[in-house]
């Protein structure tokens, strides 16, 4: 962050800083070297007399929230001013955060580990540096009470067990609530209230200190910096000015800690998403001229050994620089999972069930937008498993069952797909109570018997639950149905593996980016359609003898051992219904949802891998059209949505019935 | 912006460039600060369940824009699309943000400045004709243009798959 801008909102600073900082210079080398050795070792340093209750009141909630709730004008100047150094701190602020909850998720595991809590303190302080600099008064004072908390751990004179990191990665909500609503202020919408929220994370963060420190010494009080520099309403707190030199002289050395930090992502810039769209557009179009050049008549008329020469470099390249384009947006899927750990490590809390988390292939890289996608669903399929999957640690052991339960979070490719692993070794499904839930639901007709992996896949159906008691996180029947659905939005699917007594993993498998298609081209009247290639079991001639007709129609076509719908692909789509005899056509099966269906298309013409883009809002309505492809001589070819079309085969038969 | 079916506009902020284009022997115009490109009518993929007046889906260097073939929004009958048939390519202002998305027109005319003494109101025709799309008439030379909102005639709702019901 530059410091140019720190100029104005330290002007703006009440008049007492100036005194602060004058004697600040006076002895700075001496406080450091105090400081030193009480990082190095632990132990409580000399009392000094200055009791906890007079530096860390607890002031009246109501009181506070007005410090927290700062208008626009006097917090947004700076920000405003300069839109690109408000949205760099955002990004930047935000980065910051995700690092620091995965380290407190460390932490949490690894207490002992002192050098992560240097790992939590750095950033924090390099976020409240940043949003001090820039005036955004509200989020500095939040970050430099929990900074305090942190300092104070890292110093060792405060123990963080499980309630400080608590309350710890509570405020990295708050803060992070809080600087996107930094963001969306600046957009110009209303403020979001979050002011409550941090005067409670303060006060409560400051009885912590107090209750941590209480009969143990005290070094640094708490609350000085702030009260001074932005709060002289309880300015009366501050009697001790030598606190605020310990504080100023500690900072450079802080800053120094900060370098390595920032020389490590010197190799990496920040760029918009947009930019990075545009590329690919670009890109996608100059492989279509290239591929039309190539094929340009004219010029395969000419018999060149350097012209062609010269050809196949070009397209090298260019196929070398849509593979880096799209590289670009694949971003690895540490993120996502740092999100599913806070929830598991939340719920378990809560569920009072003790569970460790291991995470493997973190670096997995996806397309950006998957891994925004897949959080949600992954979120909620680790929550299913703990709060129904993990039993009770007494439950546990008297199933001679470790007490600590272990969810497992992977990730790792296979071929062009990436499989998502969530396991837990807790009971497994129920697949009695499962059926039985079913039948009252109506979902399984009272004398069928379906498959047990049938039976598990119920989970995911609209309006299904099997909890025993509604609980806070889960068993509302909303859910897994949702987790489904966005999952196969995503072009991907989820299935369940389980067993009894062991444990369930629910395997998601996604393709690594939406932006490129595996496709097969077909003929459909005069256009041509994209039909995923992963959707489509075979492709057909069918004798005459395998069509069957219903009422004249050729309907069903059996394929070896069974007969399957035969639908005309045009019909369906409502793009002009030719009565196309099956025999004379292609049918291709497709296979959607565990059903196969026969559609009839007048040609198949051949695999092609294709760059998807959105028809745009406009085309919302449409149904069984996924978005548009640029095929090979630049036309725009409908990416076909089996799903979609299974579903409108399936209502028109109904509306038929 | 008021809701009427005429007078929606000052006659201030309807003076300026404007592009004109025939459709049968009628002259139509838009703002050219809302043209983006103008092309010679091309291979168009139709797309599936839309009103026949959307003829589908272009590519515009990489980018899908839909088609709007005017003559069949504006109940022309239809006609074989020739030489001079264009292609307008236009930034529309939709419930969902800023779309670009194109018309086909008989042919291109002229790039005009209307002054605000030439502006008309849009005149009341009764019911049969819908006066909606328009902002209003320009007299130029003798020949009337109608200015064209084509924030409206492109996408009443932000969507043109559907079917629209004239608009209230």
């Amino acid at each position: 962050m530059t410091t140019r801008k720190t100029a104005s909102p330290r002007k703006t600073a009440s008049k007492p800083r100036a005194t602060a900082k004058a004697s600040a210079v006076a002895r700075p080398r001496a406080t450091r070297k105090k400081k030193a050795p009480a990082i190095a070792a632990p132990p409580v340093e000399p009392v000094i007399d200055m009791t906890p209750s007079m530096a860390l009141p607890s002031p009246g909630a109501e009181a506070t929230i007005a410090d927290f709730v700062i208008d626009d004008d006097t917090e947004l100047a700076v920000v405003q001013s300069d839109a690109e150094l408000g949205n760099l701190f955002i990004a930047e602020a935000l980065d910051h955060l995700g690092t620091i909850e995965a380290k407190l998720l460390e932490l949490d595991d690894r207490p002992e580990d002192t050098s992560l809590l240097n790992d939590i303190f750095r950033p924090f302080h390099t976020v409240k540096g940043n949003a001090s600099a820039l005036g955004i008064v509200s989020v500095e004072r939040v970050a430099h009470k929990v900074e305090n908390l942190l300092d104070l751990a890292r110093s060792g004179k405060i123990q963080m067990g499980g309630p400080e990191v608590d309350l710890v990665l509570r405020s990295v909500d708050v803060l992070s609530l809080m600087i996107n609503d930094v963001g969306q202020r600046l957009a110009g919408q209303p403020r979001r209230a979050t002011g409550t929220e941090a005067a409670n994370l303060v006060i409560e963060v400051e009885q912590l200190i107090a209750g941590q420190l209480e009969g143990a010494a005290l070094l640094v009080p708490a609350p000085v910096e702030i009260v001074e520099a932005v709060a002289p309403a309880v300015a009366e707190m501050v009697d001790e000015p030598a606190f605020e030199q310990d504080r100023r002289s500690a900072t450079p050395s802080r800053r120094r800690d900060d370098v390595p930090m920032l020389a490590a992502t010197a190799t990496a810039i920040k760029v918009d998403t947009r930019k990075l769209d545009n590329i690919v557009d670009v890109v996608g179009e100059l492989i279509v001229v290239q591929s039309l050049i190539q094929q340009d008549p004219a010029l395969a008329s000419l018999v060149d050994g350097r012209l062609a020469r010269n050809m196949a470099q070009l397209r090298r390249l260019t196929a070398d620089l849509q593979r880096n384009s799209m590289a670009l947006r694949m971003v690895p899927i540490r993120q996502a999972f740092q999100k599913v750990a806070r929830v598991v490590r939340d719920i378990s809390r809560k569920a009072g069930k003790s569970v460790d988390m291991v995470i493997t292939g973190e670096d997995t890289e996806l397309d950006r937008k998957m891994v925004e996608e897949i959080t949600d669903p992954l979120m909620h399929m680790a929550r299913n498993s703990v709060d129904h999957g993990i039993e009770s640690p007494e439950v546990r052991q008297a199933n001679g069952k470790p007490a600590r339960a272990t969810v497992s979070l992977s990730a790792y490719y296979q071929g062009s797909h990436v499989i998502i692993e969530v396991k837990d070794d807790g009971a497994g499904l129920n697949t009695e109570r499962i059926l039985e839930s079913a039948r009252k639901k109506g979902l399984v007709a009272p004398d069928a018997t379906p498959a047990p992996e049938d039976i598990h896949r119920m989970i995911f159906e609209p309006g299904f639950s099997t909890a025993a008691a509604v609980t806070e996180v889960s068993g509302r029947g909303v859910g897994m149905d949702v987790v489904r659905r966005n999952i196969e939005s995503l072009r991907g699917r989820v299935d369940i593996r389980t067993e009894r007594g062991q444990g369930t993993t629910f395997l998601v498998r996604l393709p690594l980016t939406l932006a490129v298609l595996d496709g097969l081209l077909v003929r459909v009247g005069s256009e041509r359609c994209v039909l995923p290639a992963a959707a489509v079991r075979e492709s057909l001639r069918p004798k005459p003898e395998h069509v069957h007709c219903v009422q004249g129609q050729p309907r069903m076509v059996q394929v070896r051992e069974s007969v399957l719908p035969l639908v005309s692909l045009g019909a369906v789509l409502g793009m002009g219904a030719v009565a196309l005899d099956p025999s004379s056509a292609t049918v291709v099966v497709v296979e959607e949802g565990g059903s196969r269906i026969g559609l009839v298309v007048e040609e198949l013409l051949h695999k092609q891998e294709v760059v998807v883009k959105s028809l745009g809002d406009s085309f919302a309505s449409v149904r069984g059209v996924a978005g548009g492809a640029i095929l090979g001589d630049g036309r725009i070819g409908l990416i076909l949505d089996p799903h979609g079309i299974m579903t409108m085969v399936r209502e028109g038969s109904r509306r038929a019935a | 912006m008021s809701t009427g079916t005429t007078g929606r506009f000052q006659r201030e902020e309807l003076v300026g460039k404007y592009l004109t284009f025939a459709l049968g022997n009628e002259e139509y115009s838009v703002p050219v600060l809302k043209v983006r490109e103008i092309i010679k009518i091309m291979d168009i993929t139709a797309v599936p369940q839309v009103p026949d007046y959307v003829k589908g889906v272009v590519n515009l260097r990489g980018k899908v824009i839909p088609v709007v073939d005017l003559r069949l929004k504006f109940g022309f009958p239809p006609q074989d699309y020739t030489e001079r048939t264009c292609i307008i390519v236009v930034e529309v202002a939709l419930a969902t943000g800023a779309r670009m998305m194109s018309i086909i027109v008989d042919h291109v005319s002229e790039v005009l400045n209307v002054t605000a003494e030439e502006i008309e109101q849009t005149p009341q025709f009764g019911d049969e004709i819908e006066t909606d799309y328009m902002k209003g008439i320009a007299k130029v030379r003798g020949h009337v243009k109608i200015l064209l909102d084509l924030d409206r005639v492109l996408g009443v709702d932000g969507t043109i798959a559907m079917p629209q019901a004239s608009a209230a």
